[in-house]
């Protein structure tokens, strides 16, 4: 087999690898916008719970997660296929991440946005969903981004739970064909022609983003 | 079957055995990462196509999964005729997949420099070397230091991944125990919970570092 | 021969280019030593760029600049000594955030001067209090108000003993009230006989001390008088106009 035939055989994954990144972005995207906003309104114990959720996910190491969700629902009575428990926990820990980046967004916007919409007698909520979150989420949008390149790529860890993905296709060509160079080269190289015109369009919108007055420092 | 609590605790003392194992292959990763960065930040900075490339290479490396470097090197080295040891590789390949990330953070820390302080250097006459021992350095070090200690974390939380290359880190002591005892779920929840308390340990250290370095560096 | 030992700054036909912008255009300066220049105009008429290029911080294409005789861009080596008769005063004071007051003032009288520590300490003691902040030595930059961090500054500038201070709008980073303690020391510092060349709009200051005023527009000097006669009624339209709007507010 040539380079070629070998990155065409890995493509074959790329279904999969696109199926549990798109499937993880349901996960992702609603944990993010929820656990984000609920942790920029609470306070006290309420807050500490929702901070609690979060850290479980974010802090956890993901590869972990995904074997105990895998090994350990059956144990207890749940079945879920390997490509739900994939999605789930792949898209929660990477929805963990993007989840303080929305409060983050929002803690950065100046107290007069808030002021501004009660002293029109704005709802707390119209406040929320008019004037905090639109702000908040185009300054965020490089950090979403950047989340969604960090999704795609530990989705090569379904692999490691059966999913024939790109990764796992890399490692069946190998049983057959003894060219580890060509191989994972074509593994790298599928993965950059996926990632990287993500992460162009990411410094595309953070240099709109950034253009005005907005100091992100990044970190 | 459930979970037995009494199981999971016998099981604590062979994977918190490994704890040493992977605090240093966290550690001697993130120095690699830090240096192999460092030089690659160093070179990119200095422009011309050696800078162009590795600006490249970075992108590259930002572009794919730590996982398919991993087996990159344990599989394409031997070929070589290089035969290292699996924990030689894993650090190397968390070296290397980290140091990506890390060009990004001493770009970040270098840029955050105002441009005048090298001014007010070369207004003072310092030498270009001393600027950069005086001047720059010290300031780039603690701009530096709490995004190089989030890494630091998630470099740990990445050692897992080793246990695909069969190093004896914890994960990999927690399937050991797994696949003698044919029960999954305890020694995986351990393994999570030690990982999730390391992580979320050295995370408030680093909060609190940088808040004192925020404290002194107020401007 | 007498004529250039008492000039320290002598321009000639100066242009400078950044890209395609041709921000200085044909400018001729001489200060004299011991005399005081205050260059003013609007924003974007190239002051920064020309007082940076009295101590080289600034490259040029065109013309001759001699600081202390030096004819500078010419020899690296020669450029650095000339410099080193330079002190340079910033608007945004560029403090070093990591050093102490008193560390900020000994950096280069160490690593240039080569002194040793106690002189160091000594010589910078005694601009710190000349700046009248001696008991700020072990703070840090980022503990001081603004008015305090810019007479750090120019004791700064003034430890390694310069021939010519050059100030770039000092004050313009300062809330009103502190003006005042920045401006006051640098009338000292004038009464002292310090060769000065200073970008400011505080024009009370220019009137006290200034021997000559210099208005630029677009990269070109418009206009240059004695003090008295460029406050007076004499002087190019242009100018007149930039001093009535300042002066207005
Ligand atoms: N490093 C640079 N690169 C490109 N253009 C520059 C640079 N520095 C200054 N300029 C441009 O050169 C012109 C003169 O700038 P300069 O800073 O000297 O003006 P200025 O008179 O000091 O104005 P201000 O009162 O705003 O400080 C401006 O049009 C400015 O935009
Ligand atoms: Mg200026």
């Amino acid at each position: 087999m040539s380079l070629f035939d070998i990155w065409l055989g890995i493509l074959q994954g790329l279904g999969t690898t696109a199926a549990v990144t798109a499937y993880g972005l349901v996960f992702a995207v609603p944990f993010a916008l929820v656990f984000g906003i609920a942790q920029y309104l609470t306070q006290g114990v309420a807050r500490l719970l929702v901070t609690g959720v979060i850290e479980f996910w974010r802090s956890s190491a993901v590869i972990i997660l995904l074997f105990i969700f895998y090994y350990a629902l059956p144990v207890v009575g749940i079945t879920l296929s390997a490509m739900t428990v994939s999605a789930m926990v792949l898209g929660l820990n990477a929805g963990g991440y993007a989840s303080q980046a929305v409060r983050a967004g929002l803690q950065a916007l100046p107290p007069g946005q808030r002021e501004a919409g009660a002293a029109l007698g704005l709802s707390r909520p119209a406040i929320l969903l008019l004037i905090e979150l639109p702000q908040a989420l185009v300054a965020m949008s490089p950090t979403f981004v950047n989340t969604l390149i960090q999704l795609v790529k530990a989705t090569a860890l379904v692999s490691l739970v059966t999913l024939t993905d790109m990764t796992f296709r890399a490692k069946e060509i190998a049983q057959v064909e003894y060219n580890p160079v060509a191989i994972y080269t074509a593994l790298l190289l599928a993965f950059f022609v996926v990632c990287y015109p993500i992460a162009l369009a990411g410094r595309w919108l953070e240099a709109r983003v950034a253009a005005p007055g907005s100091r992100s420092r990044g970190i | 079957m459930g979970f037995d609590l009494a199981f999971a605790l016998s099981s604590v003392p062979t994977i918190l055995g490994a704890v040493g194992t992977t605090l240093c292959v966290a550690l001697v990763s993130c120095i690699g990462a830090a240096a192999i960065g460092f030089f690659f930040e160093m070179v990119r900075r200095a422009g011309g196509i050696a800078g162009l490339t590795v600006g490249f290479v970075i992108d590259f490396i930002r572009s794919t999964p730590v996982l398919a470097w991993l087996y990159f090197l344990y599989f394409v080295l031997p070929f070589y005729g290089i035969r290292l040891g699996s924990m030689t590789v894993g650090v190397m390949g968390l070296s290397l997949y980290y140091s990506g990330y890390l060009a990004e953070v001493f770009k970040a820390g270098i840029d955050a420099i105002p441009k005048g302080q090298s001014e007010a250097a070369r207004a003072l006459s310092l030498s270009r070397r001393d600027a950069v021992i005086h001047v720059i350095a010290p300031q780039m070090l603690r701009n530096i230091a709490a995004p190089l200690g989030n890494y630091f974390v998630s470099i740990l939380k990445a050692t897992p991944y080793l246990a695909v290359l069969a190093v004896p880190e914890m994960l990999g002591r927690a399937f050991d125990i797994a696949s003698e005892t044919y029960r999954y779920t305890e020694p995986l929840v351990v393994a999570g919970l030690i990982f999730l308390a390391l992580a979320l340990v050295i995370s408030h250290g680093v909060k609190r570092l940088e808040r004192r370095l925020l404290a002194v560096g107020a401007r | 021969m007498s004529a250039q030992s008492d000039t320290i700054v002598d321009i000639q036909g100066l242009n400078k280019w950044f890209g395609a912008l041709h921000v200085l255009k044909d400018v001729d300066l001489t200060v004299a030593c011991g005399s005081r220049v205050v260059v003013c105009g609007p924003s974007g008429s190239g002051k920064s760029t020309l007082i940076r290029c009295i101590n080289g911080l600034e490259s040029y294409q065109q013309g001759a600049l001699r600081l202390a005789g030096t004819t500078l861009g010419l020899n690296a080596r020669e450029t650095a000594s000339a410099r080193r008769q330079t002190g340079m005063v910033f608007q945004s004071f560029n403090l070093f955030p990591h050093l102490t007051v008193l560390s900020n003032c000994t950096l280069a009288l160490r690593r240039v001067a080569g002194r040793s520590r106690g002189e160091a300490q000594d010589i910078a003691m005694a601009h710190l209090e000349k700046v009248r902040i001696p008991e700020k030595a072990m703070s840090y930059p980022g503990q001081l108000s603004g008015g305090q961090q810019q007479r750090v500054a120019i004791a700064r500038a003034l430890c390694l003993n310069p021939r010519i201070m050059l100030f770039d709008e000092p004050t313009s980073a300062l809330d009103p009230e502190m003006i005042k303690e920045v401006l006051d020391v640098m009338v000292a510092l004038a009464r002292d006989g310090m060769t000065m060349v200073c970008v400011t709009h505080e024009m009370g200051f220019a009137r006290e001390v200034a021997d000559q005023v210099v208005f630029m527009d677009g990269g070109c000097i418009l206009d240059r008088a004695p003090a008295r006669d460029f406050f007076g009624s004499a002087g190019h339209p242009r100018s007149r106009l930039f001093l009535d709007t300042i002066l207005k507010h």
